[in-house]
């Protein structure tokens, strides 16, 4: 509790890091800060001209079915690798100040859910000029990106922690994240996986984030309150586990760099 | 009870021989790899009450970052406990965060605020940082076009203008030119009149002097001393200038033989027209084959106190006799400056007829020199100044003073106020 407490503290440290991370990502283009809007706007297009003319789906609105669910994607896989070296990356402050540890990666994932906050402003026009009716429920954005974000939270904080540790950590997330890709329903909508794998792709919480992305936005559905209520609790755990990971090995961060 | 307390700390540090970071590494070998135990600090217990400016001294390597880097809870003991109460705030690095391409006035909120600052109080500190930098013309250019001094002022000033509980610095008072620096003294001292507890690391022993109310010596990890800052300081310069006269002797003794024998070949060379340290030229007619630094008690060293008693002990070689024979040495700083020089025909002294071998003696009464590092050179020539032997530059002694004087030479003086009539 203390700890939140000093965490608040270094709200402002947080709000610079992800500040600078913003304005320097670009760093030296010529168009700088637009490329976060152009980025999301550019694979759109390719996407929407890919799937239109090239490989035809067989989902209405399959452009949009596909962007609906790579934002968040996009989201949970930056922040996850930014954070596997964001201590070593950061080693000479680490070293030489003390500041709550846990800054860094939080930092990394706010990041990201900043850049998929502006990804949203390419994607609701989107929506609109694909012909897909607004409805209320995108109001449920928050609560859904809440949920996701302490899940991806919860994995960056677990990640940084022991890739300290152990550098191989980097080689094995970043697999992980690549087969993840293809077990989260991004591509393809669950369903049209064989019957008998669908139960271990309900076990990928990303699967139900991914779903109720796509119910408040195409769909115009509300979630089940089980998924609220499921997911909501899973993140809470993951980022409790990730959080304790990262805090009982965060003590000698300064002596194994 | 104390602001700051250490209970029986021990830090130990895992000097990993082949670190091994690899999950395959430490599967195959096991975690126990090739790895050497170094004691950075060992049982120590300090208690520093509130408002008080403490000074750590010691000698590279006894324990003194890792004091403080213990205090600011960047690293944690291996068994003990530290205990500290109220805000800290430590400048064990300056400029944490700075990026080139922002502005000044960016980095000062990108700095403070990983130093804990809100934006709220960084806004109510940032017209007295700029004022402090004396960087207001360029507070709104990035980074990169600032001069290094420029760029120490600016996080300097950021550091030195918080205002915590407890201070912690390390190192870091040497920043900028001597106006400067006198700057940040005062805003210490302040900062110690605001009755906020401080703790500093340096080997600038004569600040720490002026600065603190207690020094804490560390020695090979142990608390060696504590007490009043004069006491303390006065028995470290003390202890320091014995050891660094060791270890310099041995040094010295080494390069000065195989300066000697590498400088054999060459010894009839004449006498180059820009003597350089190290330069040994002659006829060698007579040797010089040893010199001896003393201090009274005729104990060799290389390391004085400014005003103290110094023998030269000059051994000497004759090929064949002669009575055309002077002996000279000659002072002079690392840049070359001439300080002091004479010799024994210049002293009108005369020795008769001297032995084929031995030693020649000249006692300095009082080494009246500042604070600083010198060369030394010893000749032996003839009268006309051919030389037999001249050694330039081959020896250097250390002066230390508890003074803090400029020059070269110490003149006696005394200060007074003029009475009227008199």
């Amino acid at each position: 509790m203390s700890r939140l407490k000093e965490l608040y503290l270094y709200r402002q440290m947080l709000s610079s890091l992800v500040l600078t991370d913003l304005r320097t990502r670009y760093k030296g283009s010529v168009l700088g800060f637009l490329w976060t809007f152009l980025n999301p706007l550019l694979m759109l297009i390719v996407y929407t001209f890919v799937f239109s003319n090239i490989l035809r789906a067989n989902i209405e609105n399959y452009p949009m079915f596909l962007f609906v669910a790579i934002l968040p994607w996009i989201f949970f896989q930056s922040s996850v690798q930014n954070s596997i070296n964001i201590i070593i990356r950061n080693g000479n402050m680490v070293k030489k100040i003390y500041f709550p540890r846990e800054v860094l990666p939080i930092s990394a994932v706010a990041g990201g859910a900043v850049n998929y906050l502006f990804g949203l402003m390419i994607l609701i026009p989107a929506l609109l000029i694909f012909g897909i009716s607004i409805k209320a429920t995108i109001l449920l954005i928050p609560v859904i990106l809440l949920i996701q974000s302490l899940l991806t939270l919860g994995i960056s904080f677990a990640v940084a922690a022991l890739n300290v540790y152990f550098r191989d950590v980097e080689h094995i997330v970043s697999f992980m994240l690549q087969l993840g890709f293809y077990v989260t329903p991004i591509i393809f909508p669950v369903n049209l996986f064989p019957e008998k794998f669908q139960p271990f792709f309900k076990l990928n919480p990303l699967t139900g984030i991914m779903e109720a992305y796509r119910d408040v936005m195409i769909y115009g559905k509300i979630p089940e309150m089980s998924f609220f209520v499921i997911h909501g609790m899973l993140g809470f755990i993951v980022l409790i586990i990730g959080w304790v990971i990262f805090y009982s090995l965060q003590k000698n961060f300064a002596d194994e760099l | 009870m104390g602001v700051i307390e250490l209970n029986d700390v021990t830090k130990k540090y895992i000097v990993h021989k082949d670190k091994r970071v690899t999950l395959k590494e430490k599967v195959l070998f096991g975690f126990r790899s090739a790895k050497e135990e170094y004691v950075a600090l060992d049982g120590v217990s300090i208690n520093i009450e509130p408002g008080l400016t403490v000074g750590i001294v010691g000698r590279n390597g006894s324990g003194k970052s890792t004091m403080l880097k213990l205090i600011s809870r960047i690293i944690y003991p291996t068994s003990g406990s530290v205990k500290v109460r109220g805000k800290v705030s430590s400048l064990l690095e300056l400029g944490a965060g700075f990026h080139p391409d922002f502005t000044g006035r960016e980095n000062i909120y990108m700095n403070a605020s990983i130093l804990g600052f809100s934006k709220k109080e960084i806004d109510r500190m940032l017209d007295k940082i700029i004022e402090f930098s004396e960087l207001e013309a360029f507070i709104d250019n990035p980074l990169r076009s600032y001069s290094s001094g420029m760029y120490m002022r600016l996080a300097f000033s950021v550091a030195i203008s918080v205002d915590p509980d407890i201070l912690l610095i390390d190192e870091i008072l040497a920043v900028g030119d001597v106006s400067f620096q006198k700057k940040c003294i005062n805003r210490l001292k302040e900062l110690k009149r605001n009755k906020k507890t401080i703790v500093i690391v340096s080997h600038d022993n004569l600040t720490l002097e002026q600065l603190c109310d207690q020094i804490i010596w560390l020695k090979d990890g142990k608390v060696h001393k504590t007490g009043p800052a004069k006491e303390v300081i006065n028995d470290y310069i003390d202890f320091m200038s014995k050891a660094e006269g060791r270890k310099h002797d041995l040094k010295q003794r080494v390069q000065q033989n195989a300066d000697a024998s590498e400088k054999q070949g060459q010894a009839q060379k004449p006498e180059p027209e820009n003597p350089k340290p190290g330069n040994r030229w002659g006829n060698e007619k007579i040797k010089i084959v040893d010199v001896r630094i003393c201090g009274r008690d005729m104990a060799e060293r290389y390391s004085f106190n400014s005003g103290e008693s110094v023998i030269f002990k000059i051994a000497y070689e004759m090929v064949e006799k002669t009575e055309d024979v002077v002996f000279g040495f000659r002072i002079t700083t690392h840049d070359g400056i001439n300080c002091y020089g004479s010799n024994t025909y210049l002293d009108q002294v005369s020795f008769g007829e001297l032995p084929m071998s031995g030693t020649v003696c000249c006692k300095i009464d009082r080494l009246d020199l500042v604070e600083g590092n010198y060369l030394l050179d010893f000749a032996i020539v003839q009268m006309d100044g051919t030389a037999y032997d001249y050694y330039c530059g081959g020896y250097s002694i250390q002066v230390m003073s508890k003074t803090r004087d400029t020059g070269i030479a110490k003149l006696p003086h005394a200060w007074f106020v003029e009475k009227n009539g008199t």
